[in-house]
């Protein structure tokens, strides 16, 4: 839908615009998500998350002048979504709305109780929170409604859990806890045993300088930097939050870390 | 409202009947392909999971052999057994175009994440 991104009042984010990543969620993810501090973006699983989507039912559709409201529901909860009326492609938007619109009728078409995709921003208004959508457009196939799901359940254990891999996985987020039910959690628990709640980027760092070949000496910053493809300031802070848990310490010169094997 | 509606097989509908527990919601989702119609009441197939008996609403409109997708309450049947009283169903065309398979393990997904799909004390 072109030019609708612009169109969005509200929509366009600010001092946001780096984060262009969007991300696959459930509505009960979008419900429970977190605001660090008030007008600060929405976290979920700690990690922002200002571009969603998500797929569920159209359960009530409000057409109002400046936008159009619709009620969503995917089996995890409920929230509005808005989508705000561009007055230079409002002549189209409102037929598309109203199922008039004497272009291919029906195929852009949401219906009520029909399943629509949704691509938008999280806000709140009043203390209540929606979606500002940039995009709003009916599913045809099922298979992307399931396969939806599994991907918002494997992106969340990417935060939650950090990256997939063999043994040397890293430990687990806090979301873990409640999710004690999926299979491995034991090895993740053993590794989180020593290792203090951490920002994802510092786990990595961890995982990386873990995992790592490497002489005793460790491995100098800008080689973390370039290994994980990170900017200098990002590692620096991961390895200040590694240093003050004490997991880590410095070998050679201030640059240089490695492991501080404790077990 | 929060209503949550967790996606099941018919395996599972034990687990959500009304006697469950008070905790429980009995409001459930299941997928399956219309295999009888017998006026008020309705069977689906889903998958090689078995099939389920519909108690339907007179709003309800099935068409034999279409993949639907059933919003309802878990319930007993007069004849013995479990069955779902039908609340909303959505028609999802040709059943040839699902993948039934990729539906089992989102339902196996769904119930393992609790933490961002349904209220853990379900």
């Amino acid at each position: 839908m072109p030019g609708e991104m612009s169109a969005s009042p509200g929509g366009g984010g600010k001092g946001d615009l780096n984060n262009t990543t969007l991300r696959p969620i459930t509505i009960k993810q979008a419900l429970d998500a977190s605001q660090p501090y008030p007008e600060a973006n929405y976290q979920i699983d700690g990690a922002d998350a200002s571009s969603i989507t998500f797929i569920g039912q159209v359960r009530n559709i409000s057409t109002q002048t400046t936008n159009v409201t619709y009620k969503i529901d995917d089996g995890t909860g409920e929230i509005e979504v808005k989508q705000w009326i561009d007055t230079s492609t409002a002549q189209d938007t409102m037929e598309t709305d109203d199922g008039k619109g004497p272009g291919a009728p029906g195929k852009d078409q949401v219906e009520l109780n029909g399943y629509a995709r949704v691509f938008g921003r999280m806000r709140a208004f009043a203390n209540k929170r929606f979606v500002s959508a940039h995009c709003v457009r009916p599913l045809g196939n099922i298979n992307e409604l399931h396969v939806h799901l599994l991907e918002a359940a494997a992106v969340h254990l990417f935060f939650a859990r950090g990256p997939p891999g063999g043994a040397g996985a890293e430990g687990a987020g806090a979301g873990a806890a409640g999710d004690a039910a999926m299979g491995g959690t034991e090895d993740y628990a053993a590794q989180a045993k020593g290792l203090p709640a951490m920002s994802p980027v510092a786990r990595r760092v961890f995982n990386l300088l873990k995992t790592e070949f490497q002489s005793n000496e460790g491995l100098h910053m800008q080689v973390i930097a370039t290994k994980l493809g990170l900017p200098m300031a990002d590692v620096q802070q991961a390895i200040d939050e590694l240093l003050s848990a004490g997991v880590i310490f410095s070998t050679v010169d201030e640059y240089t870390w490695a492991v501080l094997e404790y077990h | 409202m929060s209503l949550q509606t967790p996606r099941v097989l018919p395996a599972h509908l034990h687990a959500f009947h009304p006697s469950s527990g008070a905790n429980s919601t009995h409001t459930i989702r299941l997928l399956g392909t219309v295999s009888a119609l017998h006026g008020d009441t309705a069977t689906i197939t889903c998958g090689g999971n078995g099939d389920v008996t519909l108690v339907l609403r007179p709003d309800s409109h099935l068409q034999m052999g279409k993949l639907v997708e059933v919003v309802g309450k878990v319930m007993d049947l007069e004849g013995g057994g479990l069955g779902v009283r039908v609340l909303g169903t959505t028609d999802w065309g040709n059943s040839a175009d699902c993948d039934y398979k990729i539906y089992e393990k989102v339902v196996e997904a769904t119930h393992k994440l609790k933490s961002i799909f349904y209220d853990s004390n379900e």
